[in-house]
């Protein structure tokens, strides 16, 4: 064999390891990422387990665990963005991706009970936004931007609590949110405590969906009866 | 469809060539080329020696090309220089003449015909030199150079001997980025002189047997790239071409973005045109393997790829870009500006990222080798960063536009 072929074939060799090498390196990385997003949504789930059960023993005197969701929201949205830019990198089709995002609505539904629960016996009033949106094919040309403004004013705004849903996710409780909301598909759709509206023009006009004052910069929106 | 997909063949070529180069760097051929000791004796009688140079328009450059032939460290009665100004409009004709006295020396004058005619026209001159070399008017020579090339002729079917280039003192931006890229080029034709896969033998200090020469003929106008055919036609001879990692020779490389591109567009259509018009049997020849089935299919590939993957790059980064402006738009600019904590976790590992990188540390090391190895004179370390900052943006304008120019069949102009 010549020289030139022997080192040809010894250089796809090592061509073929490293090329496999760093698919597995990748791989590895992106699996490690959803492992992350798995243990932080497991210590969520805990941590709104918790909260709920505690909801239930102290049902005498709720209110004072209102500070802990609080908190438990801000995760809540972190988890969210993390889950996100996972999605974008390994496609909504997923499977992973897609377990964490039914775990992760679950997550949202439940604090937004919870949040509810705690409005009504404590007599605050949370400024809640249920925000859905649609992956399908050009079904939703404005949600990037929708969840962007969200993001800002979330960020803005520490007491508002967004959670958002994809829309087409195949979870029972999900659905039945939809449907009790009376969400028609027409993306990207709003429930701003509990009013419903539909598209996204500018930050403006989401603005003004709010009630008014439920956007102060004061972490003072909530008054015990 | 994720359009990144569509790099990964190319990413597979890329580490492949670059695999290659590595293990051909280790095979005995390139460690022995290294080994050898440094400047190395000549024969008792040391072989006639004509070094050709074609001039046009180089008052200001050429006494300094001619100082340095002097000073090679090679015995004078072996030694003739032969300098041909070819229908120069500026003050060349008179620097040249200053030289007619001088006994190494002949001043030959011409009407312009371009370099080619001049090389061939020195050449009838050259008298009975066992050796011819060409020297650009705008380069110049160490002293021991003579003394490394000479050696590298080691075998009978040796037919010409290149030389290790660099950048004769980088001012601009655009110098010092050539001056990184032929740091590396000198390892790349070390690495493909110890298994002959060149395929062109620089304007700057290559050097030819005189019997091969007669043979194959004189230089022809080859689409500007006398240098490439000449290689193309020894390779298609079944001749050698060799390198004398040692011999340093430093050039003036274009200073502006304009002149350098191009003089890349010379280059480039010169190889396409030679290859797909004059040579085209060079590819998939059985006869020289290393040319036929790596060097130049890769070559063509590295044109083609590199016009695939820039365009995606562009096409990529301009969509993302409008997008995200489209999305910031959604919130106060102060929003997009603010400073946010920063976490590792949206640090995106991705393929072309990984190899990008691996790339990058292979290309530096290569640049330091070559560097380092032949001994050349300047600091690479502030000029890498501009190589990489500037390359990867430049080197795509010439590529596509020389593709263009032979897809049209537009005429390529030397300046």
């Amino acid at each position: 064999m010549s020289l030139f072929a022997r080192n040809a074939l010894i250089a796809l060799g090592i061509t073929i390891v490293l090329a496999g090498t760093l698919v597995l390196t990748v791989n590895y990385l992106n699996r490690s990422r959803l492992n992350q997003l798995s243990a932080i949504e497991d210590q969520l789930s805990i941590d709104t387990l918790s909260l709920d059960t505690q909801f239930s023993l102290l049902e005498a005197a709720p209110c004072d665990s209102a500070a802990s969701s609080t908190t438990l929201t801000g995760e809540l949205s972190d988890l969210g963005d993390r889950l996100s830019y996972e999605e974008g990198q390994l496609g909504a089709t997923n499977p992973q991706v897609v377990r964490l995002k039914e775990q992760y609505s679950l997550l949202e539904i439940r604090d937004y009970l919870i949040t509810k629960q705690l409005a009504a016996a404590c007599g605050i009033k949370p400024v809640t936004v249920l925000y859905f949106y649609s992956n399908a094919n050009n079904s939703c040309a404005n949600c990037d931007q929708a969840g962007y403004a969200l993001s800002y004013l979330r960020d803005t705004y520490p007491t508002l609590r967004v959670y958002s849903f994809d829309y087409n996710l195949d979870l029972g409780a999900l659905q039945t949110l939809i449907a009790m909301s009376k969400i028609a598909p027409k993306f990207p759709a709003f429930v701003i405590n509990g009013k419903t509206s539909y598209g996204f023009t500018s930050l403006g006009d989401l603005e003004s969906r709010f009630p008014k004052g439920a956007l102060a910069t004061t972490t003072a929106t909530s008054t015990k009866r | 469809m994720n359009l990144e997909v569509i790099a990964y063949p190319f990413i597979f070529l890329a580490l492949y060539f670059e695999s290659f180069l590595l293990v051909t760097f280790f095979s005995s051929p390139a460690r022995a080329k290294r080994a050898q000791a440094p400047a190395a004796v000549l024969p008792a009688l040391a072989p006639k020696v004509a070094i050709l140079v074609p001039c046009w328009n180089e008052e200001s450059t050429v006494a300094g090309t001619v100082e340095s032939l002097l000073a090679l460290d090679y015995p004078a009665d072996r030694l003739s220089i032969v300098l041909v100004n070819d229908g120069s409009t500026d003050g060349t004709a008179a620097a040249i003449d200053r030289y007619t006295e001088h006994p190494q020396i002949t001043a030959l004058h011409k009407p312009n015909g371009g370099k080619f005619t001049a090389m061939n026209y020195g050449l009838e001159h050259a008298g009975d030199a066992e050796f011819i070399g060409f020297l650009d008017a705008d380069s110049f020579v160490a002293p021991d150079a003579l003394r490394e090339i000479i050696p590298a002729f080691d075998a009978p079917d040796v037919a010409a001997v290149t030389a290790s280039m660099s950048i004769h003192k980088p001012k601009t931006i655009f110098q010092r980025m050539q001056y990184a890229e032929y740091a590396q080029a000198i390892t790349l034709r070390h690495v493909f002189a110890s298994i002959n896969g060149l395929y062109v033998t620089p304007g700057p200090f290559s050097f030819y047997r005189r019997s091969v020469l007669n043979e194959l003929g004189p230089f022809k106008h080859a689409y500007l790239a006398e240098d490439m055919e000449m290689a193309m036609r020894i390779q298609r001879a079944g001749y050698k071409i060799g390198n004398a990692l040692r011999a340093r020779v430093y050039t003036k490389g274009p200073p502006t973005m304009r002149k350098l591109i191009k003089q890349r567009i010379r280059w480039t259509t010169g190889f396409m045109r030679n290859l797909f018009f004059d040579y085209r049997d060079l590819i998939w020849s059985r006869q020289n393997t290393v040319l036929g089935f790596f060097v130049l299919p890769l070559g063509i590939i590295a044109i083609g790829g590199s016009v695939i993957v820039f365009s995606l790059y562009l096409f990529q980064t301009a969509q993302s870009l409008i997008h995200s402006v489209s999305v910031m738009r959604a919130a106060p600019l102060s929003y997009a500006l603010s400073l946010r904590p920063i976490s590792w976790f949206y640090f995106p590992v991705t393929i072309p990222l990984l190899v990008g990188t691996a790339m990058i540390v292979l290309t530096a090391s290569w640049m330091a080798v070559g560097k380092r190895a032949s001994n050349t004179p300047g600091r690479l370390l502030p000029n890498l960063p501009l190589y990489f900052v500037f390359y990867g943006f430049v080197a795509p304008i010439w590529i596509i536009r020389s593709v263009s120019h032979v897809a049209r069949g537009a005429r390529t102009t030397w300046r």
